[in-house]
């Protein structure tokens, strides 16, 4: 269970890591290693490990903005569906910061929406199978 | 009103009777009317049937209902069926009808048996008096029985997925004769559960116990209501709630209003909740509201309320403390007055990186709001920090106006110096908070300042002229200047702004200018080894992400000007060491060991940072034929150049470097 758990989390990882580098390459020469970068994908990163599950159950899917969004709550205990809330919307924080910091570092504030909308389609090009995203604007299961 | 004539059907009067119709013109209440009642009893073993032609519960009617009755008895005092089964509109419904009627008197008593054990009984004394009573009656068959009324809650049930059972009385009529009307609703939901279908409205578990009574008058009715949440927990969007309060109202209903003339809510936090509200009737939309909190404690309020509503992201870093009085007006749907009373509260919020971060209090005083009229702020700050900077107790005083807040002049203590606002001002605007402000910071220690921070003490002090501080966006722009007199010389910082100071992504850009900064004091400061001397320093376009720096074109050179000039060994150690391999002369590397200090004419070294390379150059026109660069150009006896060779520097690498040598104080490698 640890193992796997250890897994899942280094999975995790690698798929936060892997976007945003690939997000960053199809942007062209974007600098994403800023110390605010750098701080925003370990927060991003840290708080993934709690953020898969909710994937994984349809409790949060990845919406078309480039957020995540509560999608089915129910499927979590009702008293943990605040700290799911706080999850949601501190994860959101996260990334509005990190795709306005990456337009910023590239000394291009004007291209925050751009990088939205590549972060965005990567997040959902790169979901796992069974995750929850928003296509068209509705929600499909991958 | 009760119309009644037997209709005996069939052939000649000898003839046995095959048919015998009891035709009931009508039954009225306030609460129900029935009109054109038959009740048929045919020969030939078909059950006897009544036929209601026309049923109207408050604004809802029916036609064709039909009951049919297996056991039956018409009897002088009155009609009986037992075992029923009611059709409405050509459809069956899943319940069994057992009534009695008496003709003469209009009693009438109905009892519905459900399939699951649950009952409902309705008793009506031919008079004003009805009382209706559920037993273990689940909200699914409510649901059902409620569609036939009105197909609009019915299908709220359902779409909420409620469920749960009711024990409830109803009784509805004068409690003496001649008198108004009175209604009583008692009961108790319990087992009790819903949900939204994306799990945002939510309960379960729950029981609540309620007790509603109401009494005519001449424009509507006087009403009382006490409910109790006895068990359970929801999650009301954004707030998760649990089982506790109780809510105690009493109020009118008129013809255009409903008045809710006080409600008073108990709840774990607060000492007490209390409000009167008016409503329109059509459509519930609310007209006036005035709702009080008397000493709501912060600690609870604050994680479960406040936070959730205010600040989601942050629920996790935000601690309160203390208590809160609030009271807050509404006219005709509109914010018309706010008033918050704090008494020694507190808020802080621990830093994204797990640092000390910000936190203020305790809190005391008294801000009041009104839409139509100016109101004065009274705020007593007994203190709080900024990460590593403490504030001092200090006074809040501001005029409030619609959207507009205008301090008076504050002053803040910071570590020993004072920062002093004047003319500040916020404004609210449809894309948020904007603010202005003049800015003075009476000079601060350096000692206190580097001892806050964690910096080795350093002698001087910091002071500042911001005239023109702005406030738009989440961006501070400080227009001005912020003086640091250090090491004999100052730093001067123009060109300041900061966005998102508090956050992860927290910016900083800035223009410095240093000038005769002693050498001999900053590297003695810094266990850098000894340099005696002066530099001046210009740093543009400085900028610090998360407080470290990513950009900025930096030249230090030797301040002009005929001063001692000598660099020891262990600082041309120190310098070799910053510019990687190879920064000296094979030559002079003997030299090095045989003297404690050298002379020099100048230093001079510039980094251009971007994209975590520093780009080195060395004192102007100090260019080698070997490529390398000077740093310092030696002069007198003995002398010796420090020469870079490595021009692109990365940044972290570099950054390290600098460390060790001032942290760990070690004796850099020469090669």
């Amino acid at each position: 269970m640890k193992a796997l758990t250890r897994i899942t989390r280094w999975l995790s990882g690698l798929l936060v890591g892997g976007v945003l580098a690939f997000a960053a390459h199809a942007q062209g020469n974007l600098e994403i290693d800023t110390p605010a970068i750098a701080a925003l994908k370990a927060s991003m990163q840290q708080r993934h490990a709690q953020l898969a599950p909710m994937y994984a159950s349809g409790a949060v899917g990845l919406a078309v903005d480039g957020t995540v969004a509560l999608r089915d709550a129910s499927v979590v205990p009702l008293a943990q569906r605040s700290g799911l809330n706080a999850l949601v919307a501190a994860e959101n924080a996260d990334r509005a910061a990190l795709y306005r910091e990456i337009a910023r570092a590239n000394q291009r504030p004007e291209w925050e929406a751009d990088v939205r909308r590549t972060f965005a389609q990567r997040w959902i090009d790169r979901a796992q199978a069974g995750w929850w995203v928003q296509r068209g604007g509705a929600w499909v299961k991958k | 009103m009760l119309g009644l004539a037997l209709l005996l059907g069939g052939g000649p009067f000898a003839r046995a009777i095959d048919r015998l119709q009891l035709s009931i013109g009508g039954l009225t209440h306030p609460a129900f009317e029935l009109h054109d009642i038959e009740l048929g009893f045919a020969a030939g073993g078909s059950p006897p049937r009544l036929r209601i032609g026309r049923l109207r519960v408050g604004a809802s009617a029916w036609r064709d209902i039909l009951l049919a009755c297996p056991q039956a008895s018409l009897a002088r005092d009155g009609v009986a069926c037992l075992a029923g089964t009611l059709h409405v509109g050509g459809r069956r419904l899943p319940l069994q009808v057992d009534f009695t009627f008496d003709p003469v008197s209009a009693h009438l008593r109905v009892d519905l048996r459900l399939p699951s054990g649950a009952s409902l009984s309705l008793v009506h004394d031919g008079e004003r008096r009805f009382d209706a009573r559920l037993n273990q009656v689940s909200i699914d068959e409510l649901a059902m029985l409620a569609s036939l009324f009105d197909a609009g809650p019915a299908d709220a049930l359902r779409r909420y997925g409620a469920s749960g059972r009711i024990d409830a009385r109803l009784v509805w009529g004068p409690p003496s004769p001649g008198g108004r009307d009175v209604v009583r609703f008692e009961g108790r939901l319990s087992d009790a559960g819903f949900s939204s279908e994306d799990g945002l409205h939510a309960g379960e578990q729950l029981a609540v116990s309620f007790d509603a009574s109401a009494t005519a008058t001449t424009s509507g009715w006087n009403w009382q209501l006490r409910a109790a949440w006895e068990q359970g927990g929801a999650y009301l969007h954004p707030f998760y709630l649990q089982a506790g309060p109780v809510l105690q109202a009493q109020g009118q209903v008129g013809a255009e209003q409903i008045r809710i003339e006080t409600a008073s809510l108990t709840m774990e936090g607060v000492q007490q909740l209390a409000l009167s509200a008016s409503l329109w009737r059509g459509g519930l939309v609310l007209d006036r509201l005035a709702v009080s909190l008397a000493s709501g404690d912060l600690a609870v309020l604050g994680p479960r309320w406040l936070a959730p509503l205010l600040a989601p992201a942050l629920v996790e870093r935000l601690r309160f403390a203390g208590t809160m009085s609030a009271g807050l007006t509404m006219d005709a749907g509109v914010l018309t007055g706010l008033e918050l009373v704090f008494d020694q509260a507190g808020v802080s919020l621990a830093g994204a990186a797990g640092d000390r971060g910000l936190a203020f209090g305790p809190v005391s005083g008294h801000v009041p709001w009104r839409a139509n009229a100016q109101t004065q702020a009274d705020l007593r700050i007994e203190g709080g920090h900024w990460e590593a900077l403490s504030l001092g107790a200090f006074d809040v005083r501001a005029r409030l106006k619609g959207g507009q807040v205008v301090f008076s002049p504050m002053q803040v203590p910071v570590l020993d110096g004072v920062l002093a606002l004047e003319g500040l001002e916020l404004t609210r605007h449809a894309e948020g908070w904007q603010g202005r402000a003049g800015v003075v910071l009476e000079p601060l220690s350096m000692q206190a300042l580097t001892d806050a921070v964690g910096l080795p003490q350093m002698a001087g002090v910091v002071s500042a002229s911001l005239p023109g501080v702005r406030f738009s966006h989440g961006e501070l722009t400080l227009d001005g200047a912020l003086v640091v007199s250090v090491f004999d010389g100052y730093l001067h910082v123009t060109g300041l702004r900061v966005s998102e100071p508090f956050g992860l992504a927290s910016h900083l850009q800035a223009d410095v200018e240093a000038r005769h900064i002693d050498l001999g004091q900053l590297t003695d400061t810094f266990s850098f080894g000894s340099i005696t001397g002066f530099a001046d320093l210009d740093l543009k376009g400085l900028e610090l992400v998360r407080w470290r720096p990513t950009r900025f074109d930096a030249r230090l050179a030797s301040s002009p000007g005929d001063y001692r000039r000598r660099i020891s060994q262990r600082a041309v150690q120190n310098i070799s060491a910053l510019g990687g391999a190879g920064a000296m002369a094979a030559l002079q590397r003997g030299l090095l060991g045989m003297f404690e200090t050298f002379g020099y004419r100048e230093i001079g070294l510039s980094c251009t940072l971007a994209n975590g390379i520093c780009d080195m150059e060395g004192i102007a026109r100090g260019e080698r034929a070997d490529g390398g660069f000077r740093i310092v150009r030696g002069g007198g006896i003995p002398a010796l150049d420090v020469i870079g060779y490595n021009r692109r520097v990365d940044w972290h690498e570099l950054l390290g470097r600098i460390q060790r040598v001032i942290e760990d104080n070690v004796t850099p490698e020469l090669h």
